[in-house]
């Protein structure tokens, strides 16, 4: 904690990560800062040294390979809104991106990255790319290794932040006829959500062959609400089936947030409803082709 | 041998408004800080410092940002437009500041580098806005005195316009 | 008096002029309180207690004090012994109720989560807030006491030592006899309207930059502050200094809605810092600390008697007010106008209201738009909503079937307030009709489609402005100066100020259309207490009525004056002369003009000579006072604090999705009685302004609190405002009935429709879940409030039909 900081921007992968090898404690990362400023902005957070990410070239495009997405973690949310990669093969990651609060000013400069790492449970990314099935690339201390999303935001001591650097976000393009959908409910237009789904879907003639389902802004993590839809595949999508759905999901709940996007009762009853709501939609949209 | 890289400042160029600045960025200050208390541009505000309210709106390299959440360290060169750049070279207000003054879009004022630069944006990529996207392109800011009725209808008129004369 | 038939397209009056002070925003040019910087200026960083309630054990500054920049450390117990303790905006004392001492930072013991402990001032901003974490503070942590009516309870701790309770004042409000009319109601209809704490966030927060006049010795405060003048004669007690040594300056202000308000720790700390230090110190607001002011937290246990056809019998209301910490800040007021404006628009004579205003261990209040007549409204919307539910009654019939009649006017109400005018039916009515009220009773008749439940609300809110209080700053006159140079250019000096309502150009159409000159010819001067001639600033919608007003009156003056001096020119009569923006003519002779500039050249050059009849120079300075004001109390020791009762009523149709409690609002219309418009466009963004608050306040902003009286609300994460697409498009009707007693008959704009539009989305949402059986009247109607309600009445009814 120093009244003057230092700084630096590193302009390659290798430089960046050789650097955060060297400091000891009270380096910062900064992406787009829209994270972080607000808190510095305040005194929250006063860190003795910025590694600014920004110069890093191997952080940023958007590219498809083998039916995979790989998206640099400096890709800002306007760009997941507008590329055209993700528009057809990620289209619920779009949506979610489009989704996300603070406006254009936000979006301009929110980096993929930054949000991830930032793992908190309101926001709209992570649900979708978990339900995607997404990998990510890290580099720490020179070393570079994949773990996929889901196994990464269980763990606690990644380092991201400070002294790993998220690379890359590898997602599985999603198959032609994929339903998606991405339900999002916040108390109000400048709200953070209060609960949030994202649910794919594939069917033949009618019945479920396939879904994944999260839900996100009801707990400290995001659920993967995978065991509710176990129930679903095999099955066409009725309104039993849907009864079933909201029913099952807020019993994954364990310990619902309670906080000023809501109630912990009402988050984990909206559980259900969120969920029951996009995989509607990703059933209906599935069907459309 | 990395250490080499820290720095107790950056010294950052700056094209603000046409004009080239050289100016000492410390570590951890903000954008704001910089325009208003480096360069003296005291048109873009401070309201929340956390990025809801979009008062402190300015464009970065031709897309709008909040400068609160942005840290000038990280601009090494950058072209900077803020709201005392918005005049047209001749002086004359540009149709969208144009039209926020006819219809009244505002009042108090201090809203509005965001509503002036997020209403510009959103009429180069949406000449003809409809109520929703005139709320999303909306959404990253707020306004505490109109109930915005009479921005939306600034930007109609902005828009009809520039369309007239386009 | 000017005649109100002569408005026309010759005047500006009336017209949709856009604002004079409208283009400095829009090009960055309009200068802020934080836009301005002194040679040597200084920064200020205020320590706040982390706990609700606390006795001080130690403050070691010491830390502070070795950080290189930091140039002045300060406490609460230093401060005291330089300074006086607040002089109260409004002192409860006045009123018969307690006045606590109030410091400009705690000594000894602190009242709430937020209240200044120590400050430190510094080079820099960074450095001066990095050196108060070095500030160590030991405090002994009491329990605090958080709920008004827990505080009530006598075994409750007294959070003012010294005080026998935590009840700062109760007062009835009463007349006739309301226990016979509840003896012989029909009906009695008992609602409990639990209105929440929730603020008014202007998007500029609060600014304060102090400069020490070494000259002579004295302070000028550039202030974003409401009141300069008042603000003054309190900086003056508090800093024990001559007026005339003290300048407030308040330059444009980002909003202000109350909130800018004086009587804040900041404004006199920052002046005693700079008279410490030699040198500018500036604190400005954080929006954390800004979230810290409250208003409104207040409970209302209402109840109605009625007849079997819906005619209101008498009222009885017990309300409590959690006003917080004592504060010198004119919040706590509120509460007291919320009584006074009982029974609002409607004929009862026999009520019975009893107000109670408790300290507590939460934040204080600051004034906030309304000014606690969105409480008077928002208790009796529900209630009449209530009570038509259980009559079985349409909402809007029980409305018109109990308002005061058109006729009535004017009303000497059963607080002793006399309304001036008003046609609350036809307002209703109109209302009604602008939104398509059949239509949408017809499509709500269809029943739910997809679970989403559509509801129609009513309400009406009566808003008394241009209020004057005996013994407080809070004055119900005001005045202006009018001054025309040689070349004909015009300045207005008013004593009014603005928070960018407009008000300006509303004043400067007025004179231009009084003067005889072009709305170019103008510039408004506000907020200065050096130039400006003695005002109180702007609250209570009084603005445009007193400022208005008094500019009118020396705009007639100066005009007296130039037409004088044309007549002589011309050499005809005076009576011959005709003046129309800028140009003098002669009646019946065409060709023969002098513009406004040869004639104030000639005036100021003509003292000897065409001028020697007037006085000069060319200005004038008068006062408005509206007439119908009364502090000589009647024989029931009443009086009639305000001039003007603008009134409304708002429509609103919301959405209601029973799944998850949220709610859309579809549609809004507004009949609006402001009395004389000046400015469509103005009075049009007041209206839509205040729903906004309005529709916020109802379903999401609140302020909340854990249980230790912690704030927990902190950013606008948390403090969620309305956004663009929260609102719908206002349908607006104006319902004019000029006051007979103000300038071309002005009520005000600035204040109205809070509570109004607060109260007609609860009752729609009501409404929409009537089928439901539900009733919430426990505000904000957030989502899971609503769907928690939803699930309340759904266990009920499965409880009811088991049994
Ligand atoms: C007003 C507002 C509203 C918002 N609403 C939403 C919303 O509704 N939904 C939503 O999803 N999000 C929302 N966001 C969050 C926003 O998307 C994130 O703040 C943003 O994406 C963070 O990216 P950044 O690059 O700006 O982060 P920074 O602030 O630069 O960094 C954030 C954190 O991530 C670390 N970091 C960043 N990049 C890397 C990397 N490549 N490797 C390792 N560590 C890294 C940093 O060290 C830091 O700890 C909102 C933000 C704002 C300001």
């Amino acid at each position: 904690m120093s009244l003057y900081p230092s700084f630096a921007r590193p302009n390659s992968l290798a430089q960046a990560s050789e650097l955060l090898a060297g400091l000891s404690g009270g380096s910062v990362i900064i992406a787009g800062g829209q994270e972080i400023m607000p808190h510095i902005n305040h005194g929250a957070m006063q860190p003795d040294i910025y590694i600014d990410i920004g110069g890093l070239k191997e952080l940023r495009g958007i590219s498809e390979a083998d039916g995979v997405v790989s998206i640099g973690a400096l890709t800002v949310h306007r760009e997941l809104q507008g590329n055209a990669i993700v528009a057809e093969k990620l289209p619920m990651l779009a949506d979610a991106a489009s989704r996300a609060g603070g406006g254009r000013q936000v979006h301009n400069r929110a980096t993929l990255g930054g949000n991830l790492v930032a793992m908190h449970p309101l926001y709209d990314i992570a649900p979708a790319l978990l339900a995607l099935g997404a990998e990510v690339e890290l580099v720490k201390a020179g070393e570079t290794r994949r773990t996929s999303l889901a196994a990464l935001m269980h763990e606690t001591s990644h380092g991201l932040g400070s002294e790993a650097i998220l690379v890359r976000v590898l997602v599985p393009a999603m198959a032609a006829g994929t339903g998606w959908a991405y339900e999002k409910l916040k108390l109000s237009g400048g709200a953070y959500g209060s609960a949030n789904a994202a649910a794919t879907v594939q069917l033949d003639a009618g019945r479920i062959t396939a879904a994944t389902l999260t839900i996100g802004a009801v707990a400290d993590r995001i659920i993967d609400a995978a065991a509710a839809v176990q129930g679903l595949i095999g099955q066409a999508w009725t309104a039993a089936a849907a009864e079933q759905l909201e029913l099952r999901c807020p019993a994954l709940v364990k310990q619902p947030l309670s906080d000023q996007q809501g109630s912990g009762e009402w988050r984990q009853a909206m559980a259900g409803v969120v969920a029951r709501r996009a995989m509607a939609a990703a059933v209906a949209r599935a069907g459309q082709k | 041998m990395m250490d080499d890289l820290l720095v107790q400042s950056v010294l950052v160029q700056w094209r603000v408004n046409g004009k080239l600045h050289e100016i000492e960025a410390m570590p951890g200050m903000s954008l704001l800080d910089a325009v208003r208390e480096q360069l003296g541009l005291t048109g873009t505000h401070m309201g929340c410092q956390t990025g809801h309210c979009g008062a402190c709106t300015v464009m970065l390299d031709g897309r709008i940002v909040k400068s609160c959440l942005t840290q000038a360290a990280t601009l090494p060169r950058a072209e900077i437009v803020t709201i005392e750049g918005l005049k047209r070279a001749d002086g004359t207000l540009n149709p969208v500041q144009q039209a926020f003054w006819d219809e009244a879009g505002f009042q108090c004022g201090y809203c509005a580098p965001g509503m002036l630069l997020s209403a510009m944006e959103l009429l180069a990529e949406h000449p003809d806005p409809t109520d929703a996207q005139i709320d999303t392109g909306l959404a990253g800011n707020l306004c505490r005195c109109t109930g915005y009725r009479s921005l939306v209808r600034a930007v109609k008129a902005a828009a009809a316009k520039m369309r007239e004369t386009s | 008096m000017a005649d109100h038939s002569t408005i026309d397209d010759t005047r500006y009056v009336g017209q949709a002029v856009r604002t004079i002070e409208g283009r400095a925003p829009i090009v960055g040019a309009a200068r802020y309180t934080n836009d301005f910087v002194f040679p040597g200026q200084l920064y200020a960083h205020i320590v706040r207690s982390p706990h609700a309630a606390a006795r001080i054990r130690r403050i070691d500054t010491s830390g502070a004090l070795k950080v290189s920049g930091v140039v002045r450390v300060l406490d609460g117990a230093e401060a005291a012994a330089h300074i006086k303790p607040i002089t109260h905006y409004i002192d409860p004392a006045v009123f018969g109720g307690k006045s606590a001492e109030v410091r400009v930072m705690a000594v000894d013991e602190v009242w709430c989560y937020g209240q200044p402990v120590a400050v430190v001032v510094a080079e820099d901003k960074r450095t001066a807030r990095f050196a108060a974490q070095r500030i160590q503070i030991v405090y002994d942590v009491l329990e605090p006491v958080l709920d008004a009516e827990a505080a009530t309870a006598p075994d409750a701790r007294i959070v003012v030592p010294g005080w026998d309770s935590n009840i700062m004042m109760q007062a009835p409000f009463r007349n006739g006899d309301p226990d016979a009319a509840f003896a012989k109601a029909a009906h009695v209809v008992k609602t409990s309207v639990d209105i929440h704490r929730f603020s008014t966030q202007p998007i500029e927060t609060r600014c304060y930059n102090a400069v020490w006049e070494h000259d002579i010795e004295g302070v000028t405060l550039y202030a974003t502050a409401q009141n300069p003048h008042p603000l003054r004669h309190v900086l003056s007690e508090v800093l024990g200094m001559p007026e005339s040594k003290i300048r407030v300056h308040a330059p444009v202000i980002g909003g202000a809605f109350g909130m800018k308000m004086h009587g804040h720790p900041e404004e006199a700390l920052m002046c005693l810092l700079a008279k410490l230090t030699g040198r500018p110190v500036k604190w400005t607001e954080t929006r954390e600390e800004c979230l810290l002011i409250g208003a409104r937290e207040q409970r209302h246990h209402m109840e109605l008697a009625l007849d079997a056809d819906g005619v209101i019998l008498g009222l009885r209301d017990r309300y409590f007010a959690n006003v917080g910490a004592p504060s010198a800040c004119p919040g706590w007021g509120m509460a007291f106008l919320t009584g006074l404006t009982m029974p609002g628009p409607y004929a009862v004579r026999d009520i019975d209201v009893q107000m109670t205003v408790v300290i507590t261990n939460k934040p204080s209040w600051n004034a906030a738009r309304g000014y606690g007549k969105e409480s008077t409204a928002l208790a009796l919307e529900l209630a009449i909503e209530d009570a038509a539910r259980q009559l079985g009654m349409d909402a809007a019939e029980i409305r018109l079937k109990n308002f005061i009649r058109a006729e009535q006017f004017p009303y000497n109400s059963p607080t002793g307030l006399v309304y001036d005018s008003g046609d609350y039916s036809g307002a209703v009515l109109k209302a009604m009709h602008a939104i398509g009220y059949e239509g949408w009773k017809a499509r709500q008749a269809e029943g739910p489609k997809d679970g989403k439940y559509i509801g129609i609300g009513v309400a009406f809110e009566l808003t008394p402005e241009g209020g004057a209080l005996p013994g407080t700053m809070v004055a119900g006159y005001d005045s202006s100066s009018v001054r025309v140079a040689p070349d004909g250019s015009v300045r207005i000096l008013t004593g009014v100020t603005t928070p960018g309502t407009g008000n300006p150009t509303g004043i400067a159409q007025i004179v231009a259309d009084e003067l005889g000159v072009t709305m170019d010819a103008i510039e408004v001067t506000q907020g200065d207490t050096t130039t400006c001639p003695y005002g109180f600033g702007n609250y209570s919608g009084r603005s445009t009525i007193v400022g208005g007003g008094s500019a009118a009156l020396a705009a007639q003056q100066v005009r007296a004056k130039v037409v004088t001096v044309a007549a002589a020119l011309f050499d005809v009569p005076e009576a011959d002369v005709e003046l129309h923006r800028g140009v003098f003519s002669v009646k019946g002779q065409q060709g023969r003009t002098l513009t406004f500039k040869e004639v104030c050249y000639a005036a100021y050059t003509g003292a000897y000579s065409v001028a020697h009849g007037i006085t000069l120079p060319l200005e004038a300075t008068a006062t408005f006072k509206p007439s119908n004001i009364r502090h000589t109390p009647d024989e029931n020791g009443r009086i009639n604090p305000y001039p003007s009762y603008s009134n409304a009523a708002y429509v609103t149709v919301c959405e209601v999705d029973v799944e998850t409690g949220k709610t859309k609002v579809l549609a809004f219309a507004a009949a609006h009685d402001c009395g004389r418009v000046i400015n469509p466009v103005l009075v049009e963004g007041q209206a839509c302004g205040a729903i906004s608050f309005g529709v916020g306040g109802a379903m999401f902003e609140a302020i909340a609190f854990d249980s230790s009286g912690r704030q927990l609300t902190r950013s606008f994460m948390d403090y969620v405002m309305p956004r663009s697409e929260d609102l719908p498009a206002v349908k607006m009707v104006h319902h004019d009935s000029p006051n007979p007693v103000t300038y071309m008959g002005l009520k005000g704009a600035g204040e109205a429709g809070v509570g109004g539009s607060a109260a007609a989305v609860v009752n729609a949402i009501n409404n929409a879940l009537i089928p439901l059986g539900v009733s919430l009247n426990t505000l904000p109607l957030s989502a899971p409030n609503v769907w928690g309600a939803i699930q309340a009445a759904r266990k009920r009814g499965q409880r009811e039909a088991a049994e």
